[in-house]
């Protein structure tokens, strides 16, 4: 009678537990790390945002991928392709009996319906717009289940490649966006805090041993603005890497775990500033007048010591940059060209020749102006306010008072899009993409991204004008080797115009967890998880080979 | 019952005041209604044009109250930009973590400062009374953003720091009224006749001291709450704090100025609970 209340007790302990282990998921593997914010989006052809690309990477499925380390496109969802001759339309092969994490069928009607959303002119998709080589509407024919030929109103230069980007949207299922093709699949999202990806059970790709991939079970994306804490978190082992860091954490890490941290070489990333050329901003005459200079620019770029920012600011994590394409880019980068020597006493007769007179430690203009400017760059980078420092001393030294002011990004980016009342602008160019190509929007004088003086008419300067020309050509041409003298000539030009003035380029610096294993860090994004099926955590290392 | 609804009408006015307030300096703020994205080299310029007008101040500052208030009134509380959530949604999800917070720094902070105050006054030594005061002075002196960053680096729970910014005020407002309390006649008057001091001091000095504490307690909430905010920015914690630091960043409009209100009526309603609470004490 007494042990009548202890079974049913019992019991109740035995369910609990059972169901604790259950949630536990015995095995089940977590891959964590961190975002710098909330994605701004989940669907795949709006993502324009840092959190959503990484999103949309280890959710989307693609027709063809980039491999990250060879640079070659591998298939994927589509198991071959052809582009016909002029470059203007593309025909893909479609793996069969693949199913979206829902359960729903895939087939080429899904291909056809990404592919009309994303053109669609009121989308206004990022990713879209570098379809966008000139007027028309795109067309798409379904032969079948498993064929499907997209046709573009003119030639797409590096069309196969820019597929990478599309992840493929269900044309059917009830899920929307949230039914996916990729590895993982969103499965909770606490905005601002953390999103849980699930392993999608549907996901096509299998090991050579038949095991369903990926091997981890699930990813954690904890949202963490702050690169320090980042930093802290790596160290403390509560994340199993950090995509990129910064030189200064970079060696932070090293210092306590050298195993840990990775140093990819240089990478596509470069850091520039430049002066505000446009003829409407509230500056006054003469100080445009020294921006439009050329002598004056290229008179700056040869004060600059770019030996001393990549040993100080990036502590030997970097190189002097040269163009708007980085070394690391074999093939686009022009070998001819070498950064730009420091040398003061050049700078100043240059600077001299263009009317300017040191006096008493001051360098003044022809109308006897004390030669000073300020220069903004965004707040809370600690790297870009250590280079503005260093340039701010560089510059004393030729009579030049340069006045450093860090602003929160919106109110930056305020200033050089719209107020245009800056006078000079420290930043970075994030560059994804190996073809010098999707750099259109910075290049042409009329894009609104040609930052030193955007929304041209017509072209303010023969030399814009000549790139322009130069631009456009490249971009209309098939044939490589006339699209690199073109590319190359545009290198040229901006190194003898020096409308950016391109200070380094860093290496791409990594830290990963010795937990995770088969990592294979490349200078491309995403570096360290680009294979994100094929990693694996802790002891799952031996099954997965 | 008049002073309970002339209560509940001066919070409501004052949150209305604030959330708007809130919401015209946001308005005015360098960088509102700029999208980051506008620096993306892929987007074409319609696409650019596009980016710019979807987040072009949509009317005047005066149609947006209006709007804002329509919208209220059927239980519309808008939606955040930046999280891309309902903004009913996000302070769901986020409220309890931040009363868990202002909760247990509340209730921590009283605790140490009370003791502290109690022991400061009743040991009747000098080291005590230096000691505590040392204490409290460190913490008052400290900013919570720095005592923040002491619990990421010692991996604490960051609600410590709440309690951290509680207690001196607790402590230094309780201490001077319980000193004050110990002087007063009667006080010196029942030592004079041999009771024995803790009696003398639950039942005489305490009770006289509640009026005034109930009213630091109202103060402590508001102090509670401002402080959550830089705290769960830095610990990384998932409560309001952290989204009042996040929509601020982002320029959210909609999400800054429900943030505001609700700061401003837990403050207020603390501040008049307090109030009335310690009315009542005083009369009996």
């Amino acid at each position: 009678m007494k042990l009548s209340w202890i079974r049913p007790s019992l019991v109740t302990i035995a369910a609990l537990m059972a169901a604790c282990a259950a949630s536990a998921a015995p095995g089940a593997s977590e891959l964590r790390f961190c975002i710098g914010a909330q994605p701004k989006t989940f669907n795949p052809l709006l993502v324009d945002d840092d959190a959503s690309e990484t999103v949309r990477y280890l959710t989307g499925g693609v027709l063809v991928r980039l491999d990250r380390n060879s640079q070659k496109l591998l298939p994927e969802l589509a198991t071959s392709w052809t582009i016909n001759r002029d470059g203007s339309a593309i025909t893909f092969v479609l793996r069969e009996n693949v199913r979206f994490s829902d359960g729903t069928s895939f087939s080429a009607d899904d291909v056809a319906y990404t592919m009309q959303k994303l053109m669609d002119p009121n989308l206004h998709s990022p990713t879209g717009d570098a379809f966008r080589s000139r007027e028309g509407t795109v067309s798409t024919k379904v032969v079948g289940k498993s064929r499907i030929t997209v046709t573009f109103p003119g030639p797409i230069v590096g069309l196969d490649r820019l597929f990478d980007q599309v992840a493929i949207m269900s044309a059917t299922s009830p899920k929307k966006e949230m039914a996916v093709l990729g590895p993982y699949y969103v499965s909770e999202n606490k905005a601002g805090a953390y999103l849980l990806l699930d392993r999608n059970p549907n996901y096509w790709k299998h090991d050579p041993g038949g095991r369903q991939l990926p091997y981890i079970d699930r990813v954690r994306l904890d949202v963490q603005q702050n690169r320090d804490i980042e930093a802290l978190r790596m160290s403390r082992g509560e994340i199993d890497f950090i995509n990129s860091l910064n030189a200064e954490s970079f060696e932070a890490l090293k210092s306590k775990a050298p195993q840990d941290v990775l140093d990819a070489g240089v990478g596509l990333d470069s850091e520039q500033m430049w002066f505000n050329q446009v003829p409407a901003s509230p500056l006054p005459d003469y100080k445009k007048a020294w921006f439009t200079s050329n002598s004056f620019r290229r008179a700056i770029s040869s004060s600059i010591r770019r030996d001393d920012l990549v040993r100080v600011v990036f502590k030997g994590h970097a190189q002097p940059a040269v163009s708007f394409i980085s070394p690391a880019n074999k093939f686009w980068f022009n070998q001819k060209l070498q950064p730009h020597a420091f040398d003061s006493q050049a700078a100043l007769r240059a600077l001299n020749a263009d009317g300017f007179q040191m006096q008493n430690g001051t360098l003044h203009d022809r109308a006897g102006h004390p030669v000073e400017f300020s220069l903004i760059t965004n707040a809370g980078n600690k790297d870009r306010e250590r280079m503005a420092a260093m340039i701010q001393q560089d510059l004393a030294a030729i009579g030049i008072r340069l006045n450093v002011v860090t602003l929160d990004f919106p109110s930056l980016i305020e200033r050089i899009t719209r107020t245009f009342n800056y006078e000079a602008c420290l930043l970075g160019l994030v560059n994804d993409d190996l073809d010098p190509n999707t750099q259109m929007n910075i290049w042409l004088s009329s894009a609104e991204n040609h930052q030193w003086n955007p929304g041209q008419k017509t072209p303010a300067t023969p030399w814009e004008a000549e790139i322009d020309r130069l631009m456009r050509e490249q971009a209309s041409t098939l044939d490589a080797k006339k699209r690199k003298q073109d590319v190359d000539r545009v290198q040229e030009i901006v190194w003898e115009q020096q409308p950016f003035i391109y200070l380094v380029n860093k290496n791409a610096l990594s830290a990963v967890s010795p937990n995770l294993h088969n990592v294979h860090p490349a200078v491309l994004r995403p570096q360290i998880y680009w294979n994100i099926d094929q990693l694996t955590l802790g002891n799952e290392v031996a099954t997965a080979h | 019952m008049s002073t309970l609804v002339k209560c509940a009408a001066r919070t409501l006015l004052v949150v209305i005041i604030a959330g708007f307030l809130g919401a015209t300096l946001v308005r005015l703020a360098p960088g509102y209604g700029v999208a980051e994205e506008e620096l993306d080299a892929r987007l074409n310029a319609d696409s650019v044009q596009a980016l710019r007008d979807a987040h072009r101040d949509r009317g005047t500052i005066f149609s947006f109250y209006l709007r804002v208030a329509q919208r209220m009134l059927h239980g519309d509380l808008g939606f955040s930009d930046a999280m891309q959530e309902p903004v009913r949604q996000l302070i769901a999800e986020r409220f309890p973590e931040t009363l868990k917070s202002v909760g247990f720094g509340l209730s921590l902070g009283w605790a140490i400062g009370l003791s502290l105050a109690i022991l400061s006054v009743t040991a009747r030594s000098a080291a005590v009374d230096v000691g505590t005061g040392l204490l409290a002075t460190l913490a008052l002196c400290t900013p919570a953003a720095v005592l923040a960053l002491l619990c990421v680096l010692a991996q604490a729970p960051g609600r410590i720091v709440i309690a951290a910014t509680i207690f001196p005020k607790v402590f230094q407002y309780g201490r001077n009224l319980l000193l004050k309390n110990a002087a007063l006649p009667h006080v010196l008057s029942a030592h004079a006749r041999g009771l024995g001091r803790s009696r003398i001091f639950l039942r005489h000095t305490v009770p006289l001291a509640a009026p005034q504490l109930l009213a630091v307690a109202g103060v402590t909430v508001g102090i509670a709450f401002t402080t959550a905010i830089p705290v769960e920015a830095l610990c990384d914690m998932p409560g309001i704090g952290q989204l009042a630091w996040k929509a601020a960043l982002a320029r959210d409009l909609e999400l800054l100025v429900i943030l505001t209100m609700i700061v401003a009526t837990v403050t207020l309603v603390a501040n008049s609970t307090a109030e009335l609470l310690g009315k009542a004490a005083a009369h009996r």
